[in-house]
């Protein structure tokens, strides 16, 4: 494990941290060819965020891990199936009001899972959720978290859920085929009516959809009100004939041509901006949503252990920037920043200017619940 | 014990395992459907216990869906039946014997694939990149055919063509063939000969085919989803739409009731209409 | 006709062609061919998600076409025995579980079982510490109701096609009841009851609404399936698939094998001379 080099020299140092940080070699390989494994175990008490973990050993079994699509290296999970022994089961979901409902059901089984911040304090409110130890979670520093983000997972002074990463939602836009250049939600529906008929998505979900008309017509993201809604209803219906589709799955239709424009999150974003350079994200001008995505353990678990450690691991700085450099939405973690190189800091679809960042609004806990708007896409989706 | 008690007790056994099945997987399940459709929907979703018919009252939010599926499902398994049909007909009667079974595997076979990915090749064959391209090609621009009713009757056709062949080639199978002769010999063409005789004996294997098929796309939910992308709506999406996105569990239950019923009803009719045609009493299902 | 015929078997073959044809391309997303690479059936079979849908599916599909078959099979000889009412009863319960769409069945298993669990689980898990929960076990269950109808149906239209003659000559010869059930009718049977259980292993295998409702934390191949391609598949999935379908097209020539041969020997041992 450890290679007894002896003295390594400058150049052969820097490489391997080069190689380290670019993420071509892992951090253990990294730490044992430097000999700065060995000094690590042994400052490790007093550093915070690098003690070895020690609680990895007794841990067995399976691991069950409910989250979205194309949001994980698995070759995190697998250094955590080898350090631990533990075998972790992905399940994948398609939306969070498909998680509500399968936790609501019961017996899912699942042991960590990843929550988008509105949906938090329903899970709280259905006992859905458990409070987290955070004594069982060194590697998670409030400290270094945005402030931004801390809010929705901890409700009455108690954590229920850890800030993964966050994003944002705006819609893409395929510039070789749309010359008009929309910035505007209003555009964005107007387009879809008239030049671009026949060509424009919009989600399969109910927050962002809905949320996407209100605020063409200048209203909040999380309107309640059954005056703003019912316009919110018109305008989405008399744009459903124009529609391409009602999927939240639109990343293979903009890839080959099917839709020209669609509603979509920032790591979808960032994917297809990476293949397809004419790909550009474009946040409304009058706001949108900004979200937060969680590690949580729901009440339950059978392997809180494995969870525990799990999600620890996942924290962990170096871990959590890989995981980033894969899915491409943001960290909310000042140390996982650091630790990303500049075309990922600077690039504006993971890093928004403050201005565009300003209108945005976080989704609220009852935009997701409120059976208004869920009549209202089904009727929609119905027409 | 009296070989009467003795025989008694041995049918009870036989039948006893699929008893249970029948009760604890389907009377009870439906009950507690039925129980919920009565209900209310708890305030974040699922069920809360009440008794009322509004859930049925609102069914008719989702009139689209059930129209949409009304149509569709049959239009569909009317298609399939017609492009099924010449087929059974040449692997029964103008395939040697030697291959016929062979060859009624192979059509057969894509059913082995993954429906999820066979869907999939569609939407990729009926997208931007697909047959539209190709229509451009030759000067037929603009031609929209995912995510339309169209797409979803062309990939029932292709879904449900595996399922429908076999059980009218083996009532055409079956056909005896001195029947046809006899026909000759009292002076009628071949077609009529296909339309007096051929065909009406092999009405039940279309009847048990085109109710398969008709059972399999009333209930789809898979098939609308992804070759009509949102915008072809049917019962199915309805319903999962209802348990995973508004959660509300008493009004999906409610649908599905309706839906069950709406089942039987055409069903039954369909039945009499098609096996009175043929004259026949009972339906065997090979 | 022939044209027809083959414009037939093209039509069905095409999107399979596709299918199989892409899970050569090295690039990462479909109908952008890129060049031959075997790297996805790599990937896809050292992916523990897939390999582990796929024991699952394997799983389910085998315990279904199991106790459908046997369960199916004693049924529709039961119900030879039976008149009237009770027989009316079970025929129309086999119809309705025909009838009933797999959604449904899926919806109203999960609303049962959940309800079910929710009432017995306190006291399972006060005195056991054990609670019962959705899984393997509840997709089979749901997947044997329906199979049990298809298989039953089977075996009963062989069984009432079934020459008497035979049975009676058995009894004649002094073959107990259950001998001549175990060398004359279940012989007749056995392609029947062999139909039955490779259409309850395909139906099992591939279905997705009734897994998708009803399977717990546990994960299918065609729900993983489902769960790629809504957010974009890669060639991972197109190299499952046609692994999938050569192993079927494989184990049905075999079944088929035998079935040539049982047939063989069935009709050399069906020469009863004349009494």
């Amino acid at each position: 494990m450890y290679k007894d080099k002896g003295i390594i020299t400058a150049k052969q140092f820097v490489d391997e941290l080069r190689r380290y940080q670019k993420g071509s070699v892992t951090r253990r390989h990294f730490l044992g060819v430097t000999g700065l494994g060995l000094a690590t175990a042994v400052l490790g008490g007093a550093m915070p965020g690098f003690r070895p973990r020690k609680a990895y050993a007794g841990l067995s079994g399976t691991l069950n891990f409910t989250t979205w699509p194309n949001y994980f290296a698995q070759e995190n999970f697998d250094n955590f199936t080898k350090n631990t022994g533990v075998n972790i089961n992905v399940a994948i979901f398609g939306s969070n009001e498909e998680m509500l409902a399968k936790l609501q059901a019961g017996s899912t089984g699942w042991d960590v899972f990843v929550p988008t911040n509105y949906t938090i304090s329903t899970y709280k409110k259905l006992d859905l959720i458990e409070p987290l130890d955070l004594k069982k979670l060194p590697n998670y520093d409030p400290a270094s978290q945005d402030p931004r983000f801390l809010g929705p997972g901890t409700i009455d002074g108690v954590v229920y859920a850890v800030p993964k990463d966050w994003g944002t939602t705006g819609f893409i836009v395929n510039t070789k085929n749309v010359t008009q250049n929309p910035t505007s939600w209003k555009e964005f529906w107007d387009l879809a009516q008239g030049p671009l008929t026949g060509k424009v998505m919009v989600h399969d979900y109910q927050l962002t959809t809905i949320g996407g008309a209100l605020k063409a017509l200048g209203y909040s993201f999380n309107s309640l009100d059954e005056k703003e809604l019912g316009n919110a209803e018109k305008l989405m219906l008399e744009t459903k004939p124009h529609l391409f589709g009602i999927n939240s799955d639109y990343q293979p239709s903009m890839r080959n041509g099917d839709a020209v424009m669609s509603i979509c999150w920032t790591n979808d974003a960032k994917q297809l901006h990476a293949d397809m350079p004419e790909m550009q994200y474009v946040l409304g001008k009058e706001g949108g949503e900004i979200w937060v995505d969680h590690y949580a353990i729901p009440k339950g678990a059978p392997n809180p252990d494995a969870a525990y450690a799990f999600i620890d691991y996942l924290l962990t700085p170096e871990i959590n920037a890989k995981e980033i450099k894969f899915h491409g939405a943001p960290s909310t973690d000042a140390r996982c920043n650091k630790l990303l190189p500049k075309e990922i800091l600077e690039n504006p679809i993971l890093y928004p200017a403050a201005e565009a960042l300003a209108p945005l609004e976080f989704g609220a806990a009852e935009s997701l619940t409120n059976p208004l708007r869920a009549e209202i896409m089904a009727r929609f989706k119905a027409a | 014990m009296t070989d009467s008690q003795h025989s008694r007790g041995v049918t009870a056994l036989l039948l006893v395992p699929a008893g249970v099945f029948f009760f604890f997987l389907l009377i009870l399940p439906m009950a507690v459907v039925l129980v919920f459709s009565f209900g209310d929907r708890a305030d974040t979703g699922g069920y809360a216990p009440a008794f009322t018919f509004d859930n049925y009252l609102n069914l008719p939010a989702r009139s689209k869906a059930f129209v949409n599926t009304l149509t569709l499902a049959p239009l569909g398994t009317l298609l399939t039946a017609l492009f099924a049909y010449p087929m059974a007909y040449f692997l029964a009667v103008k395939v040697s014997p030697q291959w016929r079974v062979t060859m009624l595997v192979l059509v057969m076979a894509p059913f082995w694939t993954s429906q999820l990915l066979r869907y999939y090749a569609w939407i990729m064959i009926l997208g931007a990149k697909g047959i539209p391209n190709w229509l451009s090609m030759i000067g037929i621009t603009d031609v929209r055919l995912i995510n339309t009713p169209w797409a979803v009757l062309i990939g029932a056709v292709y879904g449900f063509l595996p399922l429908m062949v076999p059980p009218i080639y083996v009532s055409l199978e079956k056909l005896d063939k001195r029947l046809l002769e006899a026909s000759a010999d009292l002076g009628a063409t071949p077609w009529k000969s296909f339309l007096q005789v051929t065909l009406p004996l092999s009405l039940p294997g279309v009847a048990t085919g085109s109710m398969l098929v008709f059972i399999l796309l009333m209930g789809d939910y898979i098939l609308p989803q992804f070759l009509g992308g949102g915008k072809v709506y049917f019962i199915g999406n309805a319903l999962v739409d209802l348990f995973l996105q508004s959660r509300n569990w008493p009004f999906g239950a409610a649908v599905s009731v309706a839906l069950v019923i709406i089942m039987f009803v055409t069903i039954f009719f369909y039945m009499r209409f098609v096996l009175g045609k043929s004259g026949q009493r009972r339906v065997a299902l090979v | 006709m022939r044209y027809y015929a083959a414009l037939i078997y093209f039509f069905l073959y095409a999107p399979i062609a596709l299918i199989v044809g892409f899970s050569f391309n090295s690039g990462r997303y479909a109908m952008d061919w890129q060049g031959f690479s075997l790297a996805w059936y790599g990937k896809a079979f050292s992916n523990p998600l897939i390999v582990k849908a796929l024991g699952t599916s394997i799983t389910i599909a085998g315990s279904t076409a199991f106790l459908s078959a046997i369960i199916g099979t004693l049924t529709a000889l039961g119900l030879e025995r039976v008149t009237g009412k009770l027989r009316h009863l079970f025929d129309a319960f086999l119809y309705i579980a025909i009838m009933v769409p797999g959604i449904v069945i899926g919806i109203s298993t999960l609303i049962a079982f959940v309800t079910l669990f929710n009432i017995v689980n306190p006291y399972l898990m006060a005195a056991w510490n054990w609670k019962i929960e959705m899984g393997v076990w509840t997709v089979v269950a749901a997947h044997v109701l329906f199979n049990i109808a298809v298989v039953c149906l089977l075996v009963r239209a062989r069984l009432t096609g079934m020459d008497r003659s035979l049975v009676e000559a058995s009894e004649d010869l002094y073959a107990t009841p259950f001998g001549t059930f175990r060398q004359v009718v279940l012989p007749l049977l056995t392609p029947s009851i062999l139909a039955g259980f490779l259409l309850a292993f395909t139906f099992s295998f591939e279905d997705f609404i009734i897994a998708f409702f009803v399977a717990g934390p546990n994960v299918t191949l065609p729900i993983y399936v489902f769960s790629s391609i809504r957010r974009g598949v890669t060639p991972e999935i197109n190299a499952v698939g046609t692994v999938v379908l050569l192993t079927s097209l494989v184990l049905l020539a075999v079944a088929q094998a035998i079935l040539q041969r049982s047939n063989r020997t069935l009709k050399t041992s069906k020469t009863v001379p004349q009494a």
